[in-house]
């Protein structure tokens, strides 16, 4: 349940690697050595573990088409946990690595059950440790922009020390690296308080009470338009509650709610500040044959709040259609291509978007030349390289719900384009961009009366619910599209 | 200095062995300690100077003693820091507690571990918090990590502050809590195991334990703790499986005190952080599983929390309680939720790709209530995923490579328990390979590749009995390698590893085949030069296979040699003209040579008369020769590379080798490195002194013996090497691969640079049943201390490849640095006597860096004359007439050093009065007095 050691690795393109930060944890390697005994293998220096850990990943010297350290068939990097090959014989095992960009996190944890044969990964407990704890380091390297150079790295690394020294001062982690950087001192809770401060709470909020919830719902799909393959959706959707409420431990208890017919929501899972479950919010899972007996709400999950924003709940559900069904055809043709589109919004969908919009990317192709494309609504624009064209629906389809794309393109431009190896021919998509704001597909939603603050004080109550898109594709039907997922073949 | 201390700290934790091999341990420790008890230089430099002491004690503080000094250094700079440094303060305590476990002087219950045991303890109790300031709340949660630490390292260490802690933890409303619960937990861990290793244990023990008088001294406690530092059982976890064995202790059902300290950690639980809820529940269960007397249903109540989470090691926690309790806690239907609820976060979209992987992982090893399998590694689907419910896990081509290959593993596991060849899945996941193919084909990035080729062999290694679809692959793959010959070496990587991994499996065969059938058949005018290459690679490997007919290679390699003879063969490239030869040897060892002779003949008679490069030419006129001349069982002899008997050596070599690019010519060419050392350097008796070797001295003047003798130590060179001799030797156990070694070149590298660069070492030759060879160390001291050697060699071995080695490190140890006084061997005992009387003379006024000392200790007289025999024999210069009850011996240490004893014995002790010129050996002198007394001390009582 320790770190024998933790590394933070930034590379451009592999080729300018370097050890930003590592941290070795003595107490624990000294255990690590009694309990390995003959078959201890020391944590090598930052240099030589850097360049293993790349020809592990594949990321080392990569201009070279094959190396066979790195690249052969007989491995399988059993990510997250990989295994180093030191010289000799040795292996240092079980590495954890994260990466994100040009961000590489890593850690050694400790394995404190006989290493031989080798356990299985899932019988180490610092395993699963070892990977929260890399990812609430990764978050807060990575820090609220998500995007990362060097100047901003050693900034963050520089203020990391007085952090470990908090959360992890000998490798045993207690805690995840705090979001907001240094954790505000703790306040002294009143003597008359009796009940204890989380250790997840940082401290004690002042102030005007308010809950505000927040129903985020997306929605995937892969359309194809082609009898032998059927289409897929779904939908996920994710609750954040932000609780500015007094009081040590205040409860608050967030009810979501379904239409009367609605389809139940399943594989529920929660924040760890969720007090305690209803078995029959658990039980309905994706995996499962849909039961009709199952339950449908209301979903009640009582919390007592961290001061931070945080993600209370989230769901997937089996919604009977997708918001949008769409249909693409292309047709080769002498010198042009000819692209034929239709997009329905289903009834049930609220014609209201914030935005709304179909990427057509053409890859393996010369740049686009002339392209006589009309669209029924919206307006179409092509892209300033050249190879994608932009359907902009904007706030509304038509009264009839429909809209259609039509016309020819011809690829006659001097340079080529972007080429991926996945599209070629006539494999192409479409792919749909769209925020309906204050509506959900399952109908989940979060009653402002539904939500109650247990507290002398009655708090202003905000809720509010959206959906948006991500991985929506619409395939042409006349070329052969790959598969998504083959849960449908069996 | 003070300014580059940033640098140089960041210098040491890049490259710890790089940084000391500039200075030496000890001195780096004094100078960090030095500077962290100046009271100039700044609390945030002195932070950072205690990184080396947190992160690498052991280099630093190498011995028990060692730690000890550090330690108490520490400690009064703790005392002496104002508690506004509160993050030097906690910063010191970590520095402390990595000082004193790792140089084990916490488990040996050391002065200063007991101490600083005190210490945290008296700071994890005071709960004087200024109000508004969390410095001390920070110092006290601090203090606690660094006792839960020495508890882990020392297993019940305070198994006797149980009370204590449980008092602590329940009184505290801060979040502080949580630092002495996981405290606490751990402690009551530790204290168990040790009840259930003392026979006839019980109810009582354990109440007595939990009930444990704080009160009671530290020093009491050393009997009831019996610690055996060596038992590394004790820190291992306890939950290793459902076969894992957990000791037991009988208490019967009447172990209340135990059941509310459980109840209330439980309750609590809920406001630690998710790790350190893990970490409780973790050893909540081990402890659980110990006290048979506590059902494991105490749980019950926490599990919905535990399984609704999104915490990946909450989930975990409870996988691993399922591990310990099995079916008394959980029942088949939780076991039925609990699989689907992985397989369901195994793809969940929220979570990430390395938390999804690792449940993924958990499936593959999935605590069943009734594992049908023992084994505890093997990956192995559980009974109740059936194929449709893995359905979900099916790979696609939008996942990411690790992803794919790991669900394409699982897939397979799950469709090779189901048995049936024809299903829907097995058809899907051949699909999904071709659909790899099909990408890698339309050029696909290097990663797609390398995971496409891992797919393919993780398809045949479960699948490939399955000939419909392997057959299939090898087709596909053959028509891949022909539009991308540039993936030869995948091809053959491909084709070696399921040869060697699957032996009854004759795949590759075919699929060699496939290809010989695909190269050959390609229309000549088709033929792109930059294909030919790799064309040649695979032609070559495919002759290696008796099965397969050779005729078409050859007859690809004449149209190739003949028709253009205009253009490819007499351009002479040298590479191609080798590829060539490559297929063209690895035919001369075909079994069925016989029946295709003539045109091999024919095809070296070709190149060795028309190809534009000579060494080809050469080549080819010998292989044409050999073909010709030689009868079949001398050509094999000559060419065929027969495994040598010593394992880790897999071919022999012989002078035919080098004639193609092969293996064998890469081999010969690489140096290797061995797995393990070969040789290792064995001190050799020490002989006589080298005196001749730098002592050519005239005669001087008697009477000012002291000048003359400071005169020849200012020539340069002068006395100035130690000769130390070592014995070259096999290790044991023998490699029999390294019996005969020959050119064998030692290299020698410094640690630190108080000695002069070595030259590196010839020796021509080293048998395992001969003589060992004398190797001469001659050591140039800079400053005579003791020192360690990297020793590394380069050797032929008897089949002609060359080897590096790394051997075992020379220590240097202080008394082989003495050398007796280096005076002309003329002067008389009474000369060297005026030296030892004049240096001590000089030395006792403690000007510059002389200095005097005086070492106790208590030794007989006999005893001590029996040492100063043993150890200081050729040093000594007392007059041999004169009835003395001191003993005085002179050491010189080179380059110009002196340290001067006079050794007498008194009533109860024996004095060893020291003068030196050099104060900074008297450490040194008295650590080597303190180990040749000691064991003298020792057997005397």
């Amino acid at each position: 349940m320790s770190l024998r050691a933790l590394w933070i690795i930034f590379y451009e393109k592999g080729e300018n690697a370097t050890v930003r930060f590592s941290r070795r944890f003595s107490t624990v390697e000294h255990r690590a050595k009694i309990m390995a005994g003959s078959s201890y293998v020391a944590v090598p220096e930052d240099r030589i573990f850097l360049q293993l850990l790349l020809t592990e990943l594949g990321l080392s010297s990569p201009n070279k088409p094959y190396v066979a350290d790195r690249d052969d068939c007989l491995y399988r990097p059993r990510s997250p946990a990989v295994e180093l090959r030191l010289s000799g014989k040795a292996t240092l095992w079980p590495v954890l690595a994260i990466s994100q960009g040009p961000l590489l996190l890593a850690c050694l944890p400790l394995v404190d059950i006989p290493s031989e044969p080798r356990p299985p990964l899932a019988n180490l407990l610092s395993v699963s440790q070892g990977l929260t704890f890399l990812a609430g380091l990764q978050t807060f390297v990575l820090g609220s922009g998500g995007k990362l150079d060097r100047e901003g790295l050693d900034s963050r690394v520089a203020m990391l020390p007085p952090l470990l020294l908090q959360v992890c001062p000998l490798g045993t982690p207690l805690d995840t690296i705090p979001l907001a950087g240094t954790p505000t001192a703790p306040m002294a809770p009143t003597s008359s308080v009796t009940q204890k401060q989380p250790a997840w709470k940082t401290g004690l909020y002042r102030g005007r009470a308010s809950v505000n919830v927040a129903v985020v719902e997306t929605v995937r799909s892969m359309q194809y338009g082609n009898q032998s393959r059927q289409d897929t959706w779904d939908v996920y959707g994710t609750v954040t509650c932000k609780c500015e409420v007094e009081g040590v431990l205040p409860n608050v208890t967030v009810t979501l709610t379904l239409p009367p017919n609605g389809s139940p929501l399943q594989d529920i899972l929660v924040h760890p500040c969720v007090t305690s479950l209803d078995s029959n919010i658990l039980t309905a899972s994706s995996v499962d044959d849909a039961d009709g007996s199952a339950f449908s709400g209301p979903y009640k999950f009582p919390f007592s709040p961290p001061l931070e924003p945080f993600r209370l709940c989230s769901y997937t559900s089996q919604v009977p259609v997708p918001p949008i069904l769409g249909s693409y055809q292309l047709k080769e043709e002498e010198n042009n291509l000819r692209v034929s589109v239709s997009l329905k919004l289903h009834e049930s969908v609220k014609n209201s978007f914030e935005y709304c919009e179909a990427h057509l990317p053409f890859f393996n192709r010369n740049q686009m030349g002339v392209a006589d494309v009309k669209v029924s609504s919206g307006q179409l624009d092509v892209s300033k390289e050249k190879n994608l064209l932009v359907w902009t629906l904007g706030q509304k389809f038509p009264r009839s719900r429909e809209v259609t794309l039509d016309g020819k393109i011809a690829f006659s431009g001097s340079s080529h384009g972007p080429s991926d190896p996945l599209c070629t021919g006539l494999t192409a998509y479409i792919k749909l961009y769209l925020k309906v704001p204050d509506t959900t597909l399952s109908g989940c939603c979060v009653d402002q009366h539904l939500v109650q603050v247990y507290s002398s004080a009655k708090p202003r109550i905000f809720t509010s619910r959206e959906l948006q898109s991500k991985e929506y594709y619409i395939w042409n039907s006349t070329g052969s599209a790959p598969m998504s997922t083959g849960q449908m073949v069996i | 200095m003070a300014t580059n201390w940033t640098e140089r700290i960041s210098a040491f934790c890049c490259s710890p062995s790089g940084f000391l091999s500039e200075t030496s341990p000890d001195t780096f420790l004094s100078e960090l300690l030095r500077e962290l008890r100046d009271d100039r230089a700044s609390y945030g430099i002195k932070v950072l100077l205690l990184s080396p002491l947190c992160e690498y004690p052991t280099l630093l503080c190498s011995s028990e003693s060692a730690g000890e000094e550090t330690a108490l250094d520490l400690m009064s700079v703790f005392t002496q820091c104002p508690s506004r440094f509160s993050q030097f303060r906690c910063r010191l305590l970590v520095a402390l507690t990595s000082v004193l476990v790792c140089s084990s002087c916490v488990n040996s219950q050391s002065r200063a571990s007991l101490d600083f045991l005190d210490l945290l303890l008296r700071i994890a109790q005071d709960a004087s918090d200024p109000p508004g300031d969390g410095t001390q709340r920070l110092l006290r949660a601090t203090a606690c990590d660094c006792l839960r630490e020495m508890e882990a390292s020392c297993p019940g260490l305070l198994s006797q502050r149980l009370e204590l802690l449980a008092g602590l933890r329940q009184l505290e409303t801060s979040r502080l809590h949580q630092a002495f619960g996981v405290l606490q937990i751990l402690v009551l861990r530790n204290a168990v195991y040790q009840l259930t290793k003392q026979p006839g244990a019980g109810a009582a023990h354990l109440k007595a334990l939990l009930g444990g008088n704080g009160s009671v001294a530290w020093e009491a406690d050393q009997e009831a703790v019996h610690m055996d530092t060596k038992d590394a059982a004790m820190l291992l976890s306890l939950i290793l499986g459902p076969m894992g064995r957990v000791p037991t202790l009988h208490t019967g059902p009447d172990c209340k005190e135990l059941r509310s300290v459980l109840s209330s950690l439980l309750e609590e639980s809920y406001l630690f952080t998710p790790l350190c809820q893990a970490a409780l529940f973790h050893r909540l269960t081990e402890v659980v599983a110990m006290v048979p007397g506590i059902p494991p249903t105490v749980f019950r109540a926490q599990l919905l929390r535990l399984l609704g989470t999104n915490e990946v090691c909450l989930l975990h926690v409870t996988l691993l309680m399922k591990c310990g309790f099995t079916d008394s806690l959980f029942s088949a239907e939780d076991e039925a939720f609990l699989l689907k609820r992985l397989v369901v976060l195994s793809q969940h979209p929220l979570l990430s790709s390395p938390e999804k992987l690792f449940y993924m992982d958990c499936i593959l090893h999935f605590p069943e209530n009734r594992p049908i399998s023992c084994g505890d590694c093997d990956e192995a689907p559980p009974v109740l995923l059936t194929p449709r419910l893995a359905s979900v896990l099916l790979p696609s081509v939008f996942n990411d490579s690790a992803t794919l290959l790991s669900r394409l593993n699982l897939q397979a596991l799950v469709f090779l328990e189901e048995g049936d060849e024809e299903s829907l899945g097995l058809a899907y996941i051949y699909d999904h390979l071709a659909a790899l193919l099909h990408i890698v084909d339309r050029g696909g990035s290097r990663d797609i590749v390398v995971t496409f080729f891992r797919a393919a062999f993780l398809f045949l290694f479960y699948f490939h009995h399955v000939e419909r679809y392997a057959t299939c692959l090898s087709e596909q793959l053959c028509h891949l390698f022909l539009q991308h010959t540039r993936l030869a070496p995948h091809i053959l990587n491909l084709v070696n590893q399921t040869q060697e991994r699957l032996p009854e499996c004759k795949w590759f065969v075919g699929l060699l085949q496939g290809l010989q059938r695909v190269i050959t058949r390609v229309p000549f005018g088709q033929l792109r030069l930059q294909d030919l290459s790799s064309h040649l690679k695979v032609l070559a490997r495919v002759a290696e296979e008796e099965e397969i007919c050779q005729r078409s290679s050859l007859s690809f390699l004449s149209t190739i040699v003949t028709q253009t003879s205009s253009s490819l063969c007499t351009s002479g490239d040298w590479r191609l003209g080798n590829g060539l030869l490559g297929v063209c040897r690895c035919v001369l060892l075909h079994p069925n040579l016989d029946s295709i002779l003539v045109p091999l003949a024919d095809i070296l008679q070709h190149l060795a008369f028309h190809y534009g490069d000579t060494d080809i030419r050469d080549h080819a006129r010998l292989y044409y020769t050999l073909l010709t001349m030689l009868s079949r069982e001398k050509l094999s002899a000559v060419l065929v590379q027969s495994a040598a008997e010593g394992g880790s050596q897999v071919k022999k070599r012989t002078l035919s080798c080098v004639m193609a690019e092969s293996e064998g010519l890469t081999n010969t060419l690489t140096i290797h490195q061995t797995e393990k050392p070969i040789f290792h350097l064995t001190e050799a008796l020490p002989g006589p002194h080298q005196e001749a070797e730098n002592l050519q001295l005239n005669q001087e003047d008697e009477y000012k013996t002291l000048e003359c003798y400071r005169a020849q130590l200012s020539k340069s060179g002068f006395a100035s090497l130690i000769v130390l001799k070592y014995h070259l030797t096999h290790t044991e156990p023998h490699d029999p691969g390294f019996e005969q070694l020959f050119s064998i070149q030692l290299h020698f590298s410094h640690t630190d640079d108080h000695y002069e660069e070595l030259q590196d070492i010839s020796v021509p030759c080293l048998f395992r049943q001969g003589q060992r060879p004398v190797v001469q160390l001659k050591l140039k001291p800079r400053r005579p201390y003791p020192t360690t050697i990297h020793v590394s060699a380069i050797f032929t071995s008897k089949d002609g490849l060359t080897w590096h080695t790394a051997m075992p490190d020379i220590h240097v140890a202080f008394q082989q640095v003495f050398l007796p006084l280096p005076a002309p061997p003329t002067w008389s005992s009474a000369s060297i006597r005026d030296v030892f009387e004049g240096l001590w003379d000089e030395m006792s006024h403690e000007t510059g860096e002389s200095c005097i000392s005086l070492f106790c200790c208590q030794l007989g007289e006999a005893a001590l004359k029996a040492l100063v025999e043993k150890h200081f024999h050729s040093f000594l210069v007392s007059d041999p007439l004169e009835e003395s009850a001191e003993f005085r011996a002179l050491l010189f240490l080179p380059p110009k050093s002196h340290i001067l004893l006079k050794i007498s014995s008194t009533e109860d002790a024996a004095h060893f009065n020291m003068a030196t010129d050099d104060c900074r050996l008297l450490p040194h002198m008295n650590s080597y007095l303190l180990k040749v007394t000691s064991s003298l001390e020792n057997s005397v009582s």
